[in-house]
């Protein structure tokens, strides 16, 4: 058993030649098929996405053999002269490998560490696999606990935790000033598609209500219409102010469209409960003098973006804590993977050699005439002492081979036919 | 120096470690075993007031060590009461190194050696107490809306000035900061109002007077004026965030002064 992992991904190739090995999803059944032949590969898996083509498969044989294969395939599959692309191809191995695919799993290998998809696309993947009957014991136990690494590191470390794009970081404003969204009520000033999905995110997250108030009062009742929101004509925008806790602006005016005195006279209103006022437009719409009243929060859009790198940054120093976090996680599969190879191996050979033993012992019974019961037990035990002895120095060696490499326990679970049907 | 009170401080010292940990990384078991040295430092100083109860046989709420390690006792149980019903874990890293500190002063402070001659004898009723526990535990409430305060002005500088550091993410949101800080101004007003109140009606048994001129009561009137203000400006005016946090540090200040200071100023309440 040896698993290998050979791909390419957007740290190593660009899109062009990445798209020159995608599998569409009709594909990977019939690809996986022809991957895993049961002679050189075991067991193998396929994921392809937009940004990564894998092929992480158990092989039988030695892993530069395995390489060989695999990349040959993805050539003759997709009809490309062979080593066109090595350079843009990795390969990794046994610990190596694994760490791939629980980084991959993890986001920790994505364009935007942190990112959320990836996850559902290896899992979409290994179903695949496992419909395609290429997935067996060993790619089980990886992809599983890559699974399970990939939910730890979400829950016990923040790189999934803070946005790293424009539209969302207000909804992780919004949730740093009110604790629960519900309940609050957006304001959208003008539209535009940073404004209305920095309003979706905010609807998505548990804002309760939304109010629009563009210049032309036909396009506030259109986008009302689709975001069931409250349809607010531009001119009462500072009467209104007051019903609003969180304000996105980007109405493309020239001038300012709030001053000091209007946010004042809504937190009045509102008795000094806080506005968290975002505001995308350039040239900007809002007084900046408004960020420096009380219980007001103003961001235009280069806030926005200081936030976004704080949050970048945020994510690398949690991606040293998942690194780490994935390396304990890869030594503890491991050994767990050379331990449950040989328990099987061992119990199926003792077995198998068992049923030789006593199979040969019924052959030729009849030549030995009548016998008492002590003397058939006598014969059975025996058989059971010879078979153990003969398997001893046998199992010994397995587990001892199991500590530097690992070919050994397919080697002989080859040898006896150990996983033929009867 | 009290031996089961150092116990206590050090049980409380790996739970400050655990909690200023949770800044850097959050795995719930840095959460767990916080709370659970904090639990165990509680059984050690309970275990020591009671023991100082017993072996000056009256309530042991009397001078400056007794007061600081009943104080620190309240603010423990007052965290995990808060904890079990609310699992408000944000204010842990705040709260639970000022613990230390108090229990750790308390701990090397010299006990009283007697009981001032105004708690002796059949003055020593159940007024005696009740009086002081309320007043501390009203303590130990505008201990928590003080550092509830002290973390709002923190966040709220961090987003105004747009700097997004390690406290922006760690800390927990305007809201719930500002949140803490009312229901425990709330708690603590009444308890103090109650306990000023019990004061008044145990020094009038005394001696018929309900209001004596001392510093103490002087200060804890003025205490009890400037969170009736708050609570006031609160309900009508709205005067949340940043204002009442100020005037949260304020109030602390006057009960810091109340517990350490007040007793130079003499008068009869000076223990």
């Amino acid at each position: 058993m040896s698993i290998i992992v050979v791909g390419l991904s957007h740290k190593t190739a660009p899109v062009e030649i990445r798209e020159r090995l995608a599998f569409s999803n009709n594909q990977i059944h019939t690809a996986l098929r022809e991957l895993v032949d049961g002679r050189e590969l075991s067991e193998g898996l396929i994921i392809s996405t937009c940004n990564r083509v894998e092929v992480v498969s158990n092989a039988e044989v030695a892993p530069q053999q395995a390489f060989n294969r695999v990349s040959r395939f993805l050539y003759d599959y997709h009809r490309l002269p062979q080593a066109s692309i090595d350079n843009y191809l990795y390969c990794h191995s046994e610990q190596s490998a694994v760490k791939h695919v629980f980084r991959v799993a993890s986001s920790l290998d994505s364009m935007v560490v942190g990112e959320p998809q990836i996850l559902g696309q290896v899992k979409d993947a290994y179903d695949m696999a496992v419909e395609a009957g290429t997935v067996g014991r060993i790619l089980n136990q990886v992809m599983q606990r890559a699974f399970t690494v990939a939910k730890r590191i979400r829950a016990e470390t923040n790189i999934a935790s803070s946005a790293v794009s424009v539209s969302y970081v207000a909804v992780e404003l919004a949730n740093k000033i009110f604790e629960d969204l519900r309940g609050k009520t957006v304001f959208l000033l003008g539209a535009g598609e940073m404004s209305e999905l920095a309003a979706k995110h905010l609807l998505n997250s548990g804002a309760s209500r939304m109010m629009i108030a563009t210049r032309t009062f036909e396009k506030a009742q259109q986008l009302a219409a689709e975001f069931n929101a409250e349809a607010v004509d531009f001119v009462e925008r500072q009467q209104r102010l007051s019903d609003a806790d969180i304000v996105i602006c980007s109405t493309g005016a020239e001038r300012y469209v709030l001053n000091p005195e209007d946010i004042r006279r809504a937190l009045d209103i509102r008795r000094n409960r806080p506005i968290l006022i975002v505001d995308i437009s350039v040239p900007r719409n809002i007084d900046p003098a408004i960020g420096r009243l009380d219980n007001v929060y103003l961001f235009d859009i280069d806030d926005l973006q200081a936030v976004v790198q704080a949050n970048l940054k945020e994510r690398e120093r949690e991606a040293a804590v998942a690194e780490s976090i994935i390396d304990s996680e890869v030594t503890k599969l491991f050994s767990r993977l050379q331990a449950i190879d040989i328990g099987p191996t061992i119990a199926a050979l003792k077995q198998h050699l068992n049923d030789l033993a006593v199979a040969e012992f019924e052959r030729n019974r009849k030549k030995l005439g009548p016998l008492t019961p002590e003397q058939e037990q006598a014969i059975r035990a025996m058989l059971s002492s010879i078979t153990n002895k003969v398997a001893h120095p046998m199992i010994t060696h397995l587990r001892e081979s199991t500590e530097n490499g690992s070919y050994s326990v397919d080697v002989w679970r080859k040898m006896y036919h150990l996983d033929e049907k009867k | 120096m009290n031996v089961l009170l150092l116990i206590a401080a050090a049980f409380y010292s790996i739970a400050v470690l655990h909690s200023i940990l949770t800044l850097l990384r959050k795995r719930r078991i840095l959460v767990s075993v916080s709370l659970g040295s904090l639990s165990i430092g509680l059984i050690f100083h309970t275990a020591s007031i009671l023991g100082r109860g017993m072996s000056a046989s009256r309530f042991p709420l009397v001078g400056m060590q007794e007061a600081f390690s009943f104080l620190a006792w309240a603010i423990v149980v007052y965290y995990l009461i808060a904890y079990s019903l609310y699992r408000v874990q944000a204010l842990s890293s705040f709260l639970f190194p000022l613990i230390f500190i108090w229990t750790l002063i308390a701990a090397f402070l010299p006990a009283p050696q007697d009981a001032p001659a105004t708690i002796r004898g059949e003055w020593n009723t159940w007024l005696f107490p009740v009086h002081t526990t309320l007043i501390l535990f009203s303590y130990a409430s505008f201990f928590v809306m003080f550092v509830a305060g002290v973390m709002y002005l923190i966040q709220e500088r961090e987003i105004k000035l747009k700097r997004f550091g390690l406290m922006f993410f760690r800390l927990p949101s305007l809201d719930t900061c500002d949140d803490i800080s009312y229901k425990s101004l709330t708690i603590g007003f009444v308890l103090l109002t109650l306990g000023i109140i019990t004061g008044m009606i145990w020094g009038s048994q005394r001696d018929g007077r309900l209001w004596h001129n001392d510093p103490k009561e002087i200060i804890a009137a003025a205490t009890w004026l400037i969170y009736l203000l708050v609570m006031h400006y609160r309900l009508t005016a709205g005067w949340r965030g940043r204002r009442a946090a100020l005037l949260a540090i304020a109030g602390f200040a006057l009960i810091i002064f109340s517990l350490v200071g007040a007793r130079y100023l003499g008068g009869y309440h000076a223990f």
